[in-house]
């Protein structure tokens, strides 16, 4: 079996007209982490979410582990997407779940695990992400947006997905937060985890990243070795990208 | 009129008192199970089901909606027999008054799964949850906390209304003291004493919700707690 966990092939998909993404293709390899940058409205979230077909794609190919899951899914779109880890933006915990809840509901609905099996692994999920037993009874309104981001991250990794997909996983945060979230995101990546990650955390990219892939327009205008890519960016438009992006660390702002 | 003989009234008469306050209990609390059942099932339906589904269910609860509910309770208990379905009065006063309850239900409901963030469906399909194993899980426990105000309402209206039950000739609360008042011709001090068994059974029935609301509210869902005493 080759080292292909995910392949996507030319793919397509516009939203009224409006041409989003237009022939991506890449790949990524069994543990490796392959960093998605590019400016606002560039079709980051939408290529995300054609992966785990959250939206339906137009055209193109998609497969996880060499089995086909666009167009033609090899199985229930259901037991595709446990395969695919989501970490939102936003976080999207169960607002009327506690913290354990969150992370075993998965467990015990979709994997039909017993509650106690269901139960232990998400604690070991919270205790990979740094999140102690006096917090796993709280519910998420009663967490710091780094706290329920790193919950997130529990419920997606306890369900042992073979990719995690995370977009922007640390922009809703305050900056001082943003450290505890990218620490565990990288604790996943020495343990080999396969991820795609959608972030202008340059620093956090150069330091994890397999490779950089630059989405402009609903294409990938480059990519490359994450010090290539930041360093010397060749397409004019993503040096200008990457200044900007320099230029509000400096300032502080995100 | 006085104190004195409402207490002799209420001595003399309370078994058919009782009578009346037993049956508007159970009709109000009947009613209000059936329409929760059915007004979560035709939200349900009607946000995921099949579009056929969906029509139908659209067109139940405009019919309801636009039709006086004691008609409905005079179609249920007089007109139901014409196709040999026989009901005893109290049985087709609940069965009316909850059908008529599921389709206001079901509007609560379904207004209550809409305002889920969407977000939440995501999270729950991206863990890959079916439609099925999401509504159990999600929108059917988020929908009843967010309506639940709403549910409240219902449950007084209907304690309420269930007085129209005397037209099918149940003996509840109202029916009982028209019997009282036609016998005593002490119409005063009878209706204000069923007035004031109304009143404390909404007032009951709001404290007790009140107080199940506080147990099963969430934080960061449902009406915000910080703005409590500021408004
Ligand atoms: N459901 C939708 N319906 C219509 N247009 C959409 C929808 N989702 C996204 N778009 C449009 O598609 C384009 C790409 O959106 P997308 O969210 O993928 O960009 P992005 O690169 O993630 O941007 P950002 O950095 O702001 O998150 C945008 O112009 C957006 O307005
Ligand atoms: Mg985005």
């Amino acid at each position: 079996m080759s080292g292909e966990i995910l392949r996507v092939d030319n793919l397509w998909k516009s939203y009224s007209e409006t041409p989003v993404l237009r022939g991506v293709s890449f790949e990524v390899l069994r543990g490796e982490v392959k960093v998605i940058m590019g400016p606002s409205g560039s079709g980051k979230s939408t290529l995300l979410r054609c992966i785990n077909l959250l939206v339906r794609p137009d055209k193109g190919r998609i497969s996880l582990e060499g089995k086909e899951v666009f167009p033609k899914p090899y199985d229930s779109i259901h037991r595709i997407r446990q395969k695919i880890g989501f970490v939102f933006q936003s976080y999207n915990l169960f607002l009327h779940m506690t913290v354990l809840d969150n992370v075993r509901v998965g467990l015990i609905k979709v994997k039909k695990l017993s509650k106690e099996e269901a139960t232990k692994r998400a604690m070991e999920a919270l205790r990979i992400v740094g999140i102690g037993p006096e917090l796993w009874n709280k519910y998420p309104a009663q967490l710091s947006g780094g706290q329920q981001q790193r919950v997130a991250i529990a419920r997606a990794i306890a369900m042992e997905p073979t990719i995690m997909l995370m977009d922007e996983p640390t922009s809703a945060l305050d900056p001082e937060l943003v450290g505890e979230v990218l620490n565990v995101i990288r604790d996943l990546a020495k343990q080999k985890m396969t991820m795609l990650i959608v972030t202008h955390e340059l620093d956090f990219a150069l330091e994890v990243a397999d490779e950089i892939m630059v989405l402009d327009g609903g294409k990938i205008v480059e990519r490359g070795k994450p010090s290539e890519i930041l360093n010397n960016p060749k397409h004019p438009r993503t040096r200008r990208f990457i200044e900007r992006l320099r230029r509000r660390v400096e300032h502080g702002h995100r | 009129m006085g104190i004195v003989s409402a207490f002799e009234l209420l001595a003399k008469y309370h078994s058919i008192f009782l009578l009346g306050l037993r049956n508007t209990l159970i009709l109000t609390a009947t009613a209000f199970s059936i329409g929760f059942a059915l007004g979560i099932t035709i939200a349900v339906l009607r946000e995921f089901g099949p579009k056929p589904i969906r029509h139908l269910l659209a067109a139940y609860v405009e019919i309801i909606r636009g039709t006086p509910m004691l008609l409905q309770l005079f179609i249920v208990y007089y007109a139901l027999p014409a196709i040999g379905i026989v009901l005893p009065p109290i049985a087709a006063a609940i069965l009316g008054m909850g059908l008529n309850s599921g389709a206001y239900q079901s509007e609560y409901y379904r207004a209550a799964i809409r305002a889920i963030p969407r977000g939440q469906y995501e999270a729950a399909l991206s863990l890959g949850m079916t439609t099925r194993q999401l509504i159990e899980v999600l929108a059917i426990p988020m929908a009843v906390r967010i309506a639940f105000p709403s549910m409240v309402n219902e449950l007084v209206y209907l304690l309420k209304y269930s007085s129209i039950a005397y037209f099918l000739t149940v003996i509840e609360l109202t029916y009982a003291g028209k019997i009282v008042g036609a016998e005593t011709f002490q119409y005063l001090e009878v209706y204000t004493i069923i007035a004031i068994i109304y009143f404390a059974l909404s007032m009951a029935i709001v404290r007790f919700c009140k107080f199940v609301e506080s147990r099963i509210r969430v934080p960061g869902l449902g009406a915000p707690e910080a703005t409590r005493g500021l408004i």
